[in-house]
C-alpha cells in the first residue's frame, strides 16, 4: 500500500496514483508526473516556440514603399508664408523705387570693401545715383507679382542695385569700370529691359537732342533740296525739268508696249 | 522689437561714424554694409482663459494599506498584468500624462516618489495633477526568511496597484504647455517599474492612429488573425488563446509595438 505523500510533494509534482483494481488488470506505473513551464506572464521574454517564431516572422508588417523616394520631387503643396511688416515695408519701398526712378541697374559686387564702396558710393553720388540694397528673395517675390518679372533671373547672389532719376549710363559706367568688383548684370532703363551689352549699346546711343536734330534735318530735307534748286539760274531749272520730261515719255513707250 | 532697435541704433552709430553728404540718412539705408537683420515676429501665446485649476492642485497622499476590517489573501492572478487596459486610457481633466507602454505592479514606494517629485517640481499656481490609478489594493504575500517550501500561504506583505498597457498613470493640466511639463512627467516615467511616456491628447490620439494606419497600410498578404483564426499548418497548438485574441501584440506583460 504506498502511503500518501505529504502535501507539499503534491504541490510541487502533482504524482498521480494509480492502482489497478485487480492484479490482472495489468501494469501502470507508480508515478506519472506532469511537467509545467513557466507562467504566462514572466518577468523575463518568455522563449517563443519555433513554429510561433516562424508565424511572427511570416506576419510582420511591411509598410508601404513609396513609387518616388522622399525627397526626389519638391513637394506639389506650396507653402504659403505670411510676409512679415518687415517684408512689407520692403516691398513699398520697392514699389516706390520703381515708380520715381528711371533707371534701375542691377550689379553684382564681389567682396567689396566699406571703403570701396563708399568711395563707389561717392563718385555714383556726384552723377545723382543711388545704391540701394535689397534681399534677394523679397525682390524676387516682388517682381513676380508685378510688371518687371523678367528681371528676376538677374537676382541670385549678392546684387546691387543703381538707381536715378535721370539715365546717367555712361556716367554709370565709368564709374562702375573703376571698381573692379562690380559686375553689371542688366537694367531697366524706362520701362526697358536691357542686359549687359544693351546697357553698353545704350551709352553709345548720342543724346535725346542729337537724334531729334538729326530727325528734324531728315524731313527737312527734301524741302531744303527744293529751296536750294530754285535758287539757282533758271535756264539749269528748265534743262532740268526737259530732261524729266524725256526720262518720262521713255518710261511711258515701254509700258505701252508692254500693255500691247 | 529689440532686434530692430539694436539695427536701428547700429545704423545710426555707424552712419553717425561715416556721413556721405547728401545721401538718404534712414534706418533702411546703410552705407557700409547690406542689413540683414529681419523684424522679430513673435508667436501668439495660447490662450487659457477657459482653464479652470482645482482647488486643491497638487497630488493627494495615497495609502500604503487599504482600509479593510479583514484583509484576505489573494491569488497572484497575474493576468490583470497581461494586456491592455479595459479603461482609464484617455484624458479626462489634464492636458498632459504619463501612459503605461507595459504591464507592472505600482507600490506604495513608487507612487510616493510620483506624488513628491510632481508636489516638489510643480507650479501650483498654474498647474494641477490628477492620479488617474487608485492606491494598492491588491495584497502580496510573502514567507518569512529562510523558510521552506510548504506551510500554507505566506503572510500579506505589502499592497500594489496592477498596471496594463495603454492606462494612464498621472494626468497634469493647466496653463501651460507641454514643455514646461515635460521635464517632470519624464523624470518620473523613468523610475515606472515598466516602460512609460509622456503624452498630450494630440500625441495619444497620434499613437492610436498610427497603429491604426499600420493595420491599414500593411502590405503584407498574410495577417497573424487571418493564419490563427483558420488554424492554418495547425498552429493553434502553439499559439494560446490569448494571442488568439490579441494577434501575438502582446506576451505577458510586454507589448511589442511593430505587430499588427
Amino acid at each position: 500500500m504506498f502511503v500518501l505523500s505529504p502535501l507539499d510533494f503534491l504541490h510541487k509534482l502533482r504524482v498521480q496514483l494509480c492502482r489497478p483494481a485487480a492484479a490482472e488488470a495489468g501494469w501502470l506505473p507508480v508515478t506519472q508526473s506532469v511537467r509545467h513551464g513557466s507562467k504566462a506572464v514572466t518577468r523575463h521574454r518568455k522563449p517563443i516556440h519555433i513554429l510561433k517564431q516562424k508565424l511572427l516572422a511570416v506576419t510582420k508588417y511591411v509598410p508601404p514603399t513609396p513609387v518616388v523616394p522622399k525627397g526626389a520631387y519638391p513637394s506639389e503643396r506650396q507653402e504659403v508664408k505670411e510676409e512679415s511688416g518687415f517684408v512689407l515695408l520692403l516691398k513699398r519701398e520697392l514699389k516706390k523705387l520703381f515708380q520715381d526712378y528711371k533707371m534701375v541697374a542691377v550689379a553684382q559686387n564681389c567682396n567689396s570693401n566699406a571703403e570701396d564702396m563708399r568711395i563707389l558710393k561717392h563718385r555714383l553720388h556726384r552723377h545723382g545715383i543711388a545704391v540701394k540694397f535689397f534681399p534677394n528673395q523679397v525682390m524676387c517675390s516682388f517682381l513676380s507679382d508685378s510688371v518687371y518679372s523678367n528681371m528676376a533671373p538677374l537676382f541670385i547672389g549678392p546684387t546691387v542695385l543703381f538707381v536715378s532719376k535721370e539715365p546717367k549710363v555712361k556716367e554709370m559706367l565709368t564709374s562702375l569700370r573703376s571698381s573692379p568688383q562690380m559686375t553689371l548684370l542688366g537694367a531697366c532703363i524706362d520701362n526697358t529691359l536691357l542686359s549687359a551689352q544693351g546697357v553698353v549699346s545704350y551709352s553709345k546711343l548720342p543724346s535725346v537732342s542729337v537724334v531729334q536734330g538729326e530727325l528734324v534735318s531728315g524731313l527737312a530735307m527734301m524741302t531744303a533740296h527744293t529751296a536750294s534748286m530754285l535758287q539757282r539760274h533758271p535756264a539749269h531749272l528748265s534743262a532740268l525739268l526737259q530732261q524729266y520730261v524725256k526720262q518720262q515719255s521713255s518710261e511711258e513707250a515701254p509700258k505701252a508696249e508692254e500693255a500691247t | 522689437m529689440a532686434a530692430t532697435l539694436y539695427t536701428a541704433w547700429a545704423v545710426g552709430g555707424l552712419t553717425g561714424v561715416c556721413r556721405v553728404n547728401g545721401h538718404q540718412q534712414g534706418p533702411l539705408h546703410c552705407h557700409l554694409k547690406v542689413l540683414v537683420a529681419g523684424l522679430q515676429t513673435y508667436e501668439i501665446p495660447p490662450d487659457y482663459s477657459d482653464v479652470v485649476l482645482p482647488a486643491k492642485p497638487k497630488l493627494k497622499f495615497v495609502n500604503k494599506v487599504p482600509n479593510l476590517k479583514k484583509p484576505k489573501r489573494e491569488p497572484k492572478k497575474l493576468r490583470d498584468i497581461q494586456g491592455p487596459t479595459r479603461g482609464a486610457d484617455s484624458f479626462t481633466q489634464g492636458q498632459y500624462g504619463i501612459v503605461a507602454l507595459g504591464g507592472g505592479y505600482l507600490h506604495w514606494g513608487h507612487i510616493e516618489m510620483m506624488r513628491l517629485t510632481i508636489n516638489r517640481k510643480m507650479d501650483a499656481r498654474t498647474m494641477f495633477a490628477r492620479w488617474c490609478i487608485s492606491g494598492p489594493y491588491k495584497p502580496i504575500t510573502r514567507k518569512g526568511l529562510g523558510q521552506r517550501m510548504g506551510g500554507g500561504k505566506g503572510a500579506i506583505d505589502h499592497y500594489v496597484t496592477p498596471v496594463r498597457y495603454g492606462r494612464l498613470i498621472v494626468e497634469v493640466g493647466g496653463k501651460v504647455e507641454l514643455e514646461e511639463v515635460k521635464h517632470i512627467l519624464t523624470e518620473v516615467a523613468k523610475k515606472l517599474p515598466f516602460p512609460a511616456q509622456v503624452v498630450s491628447r494630440e500625441s495619444l490620439a497620434a499613437l492610436k492612429k498610427k497603429h491604426a494606419d499600420m493595420e491599414q497600410n500593411n502590405q503584407n498578404p498574410w495577417t497573424f488573425k487571418q493564419i490563427v483564426q483558420g488554424n492554418m499548418l495547425g498552429i493553434r497548438r502553439v499559439v494560446s488563446p490569448f494571442d488568439v485574441h490579441h494577434c501575438g501584440r502582446f506576451s505577458g506583460k510586454f507589448h511589442f509595438p511593430g505587430r499588427v
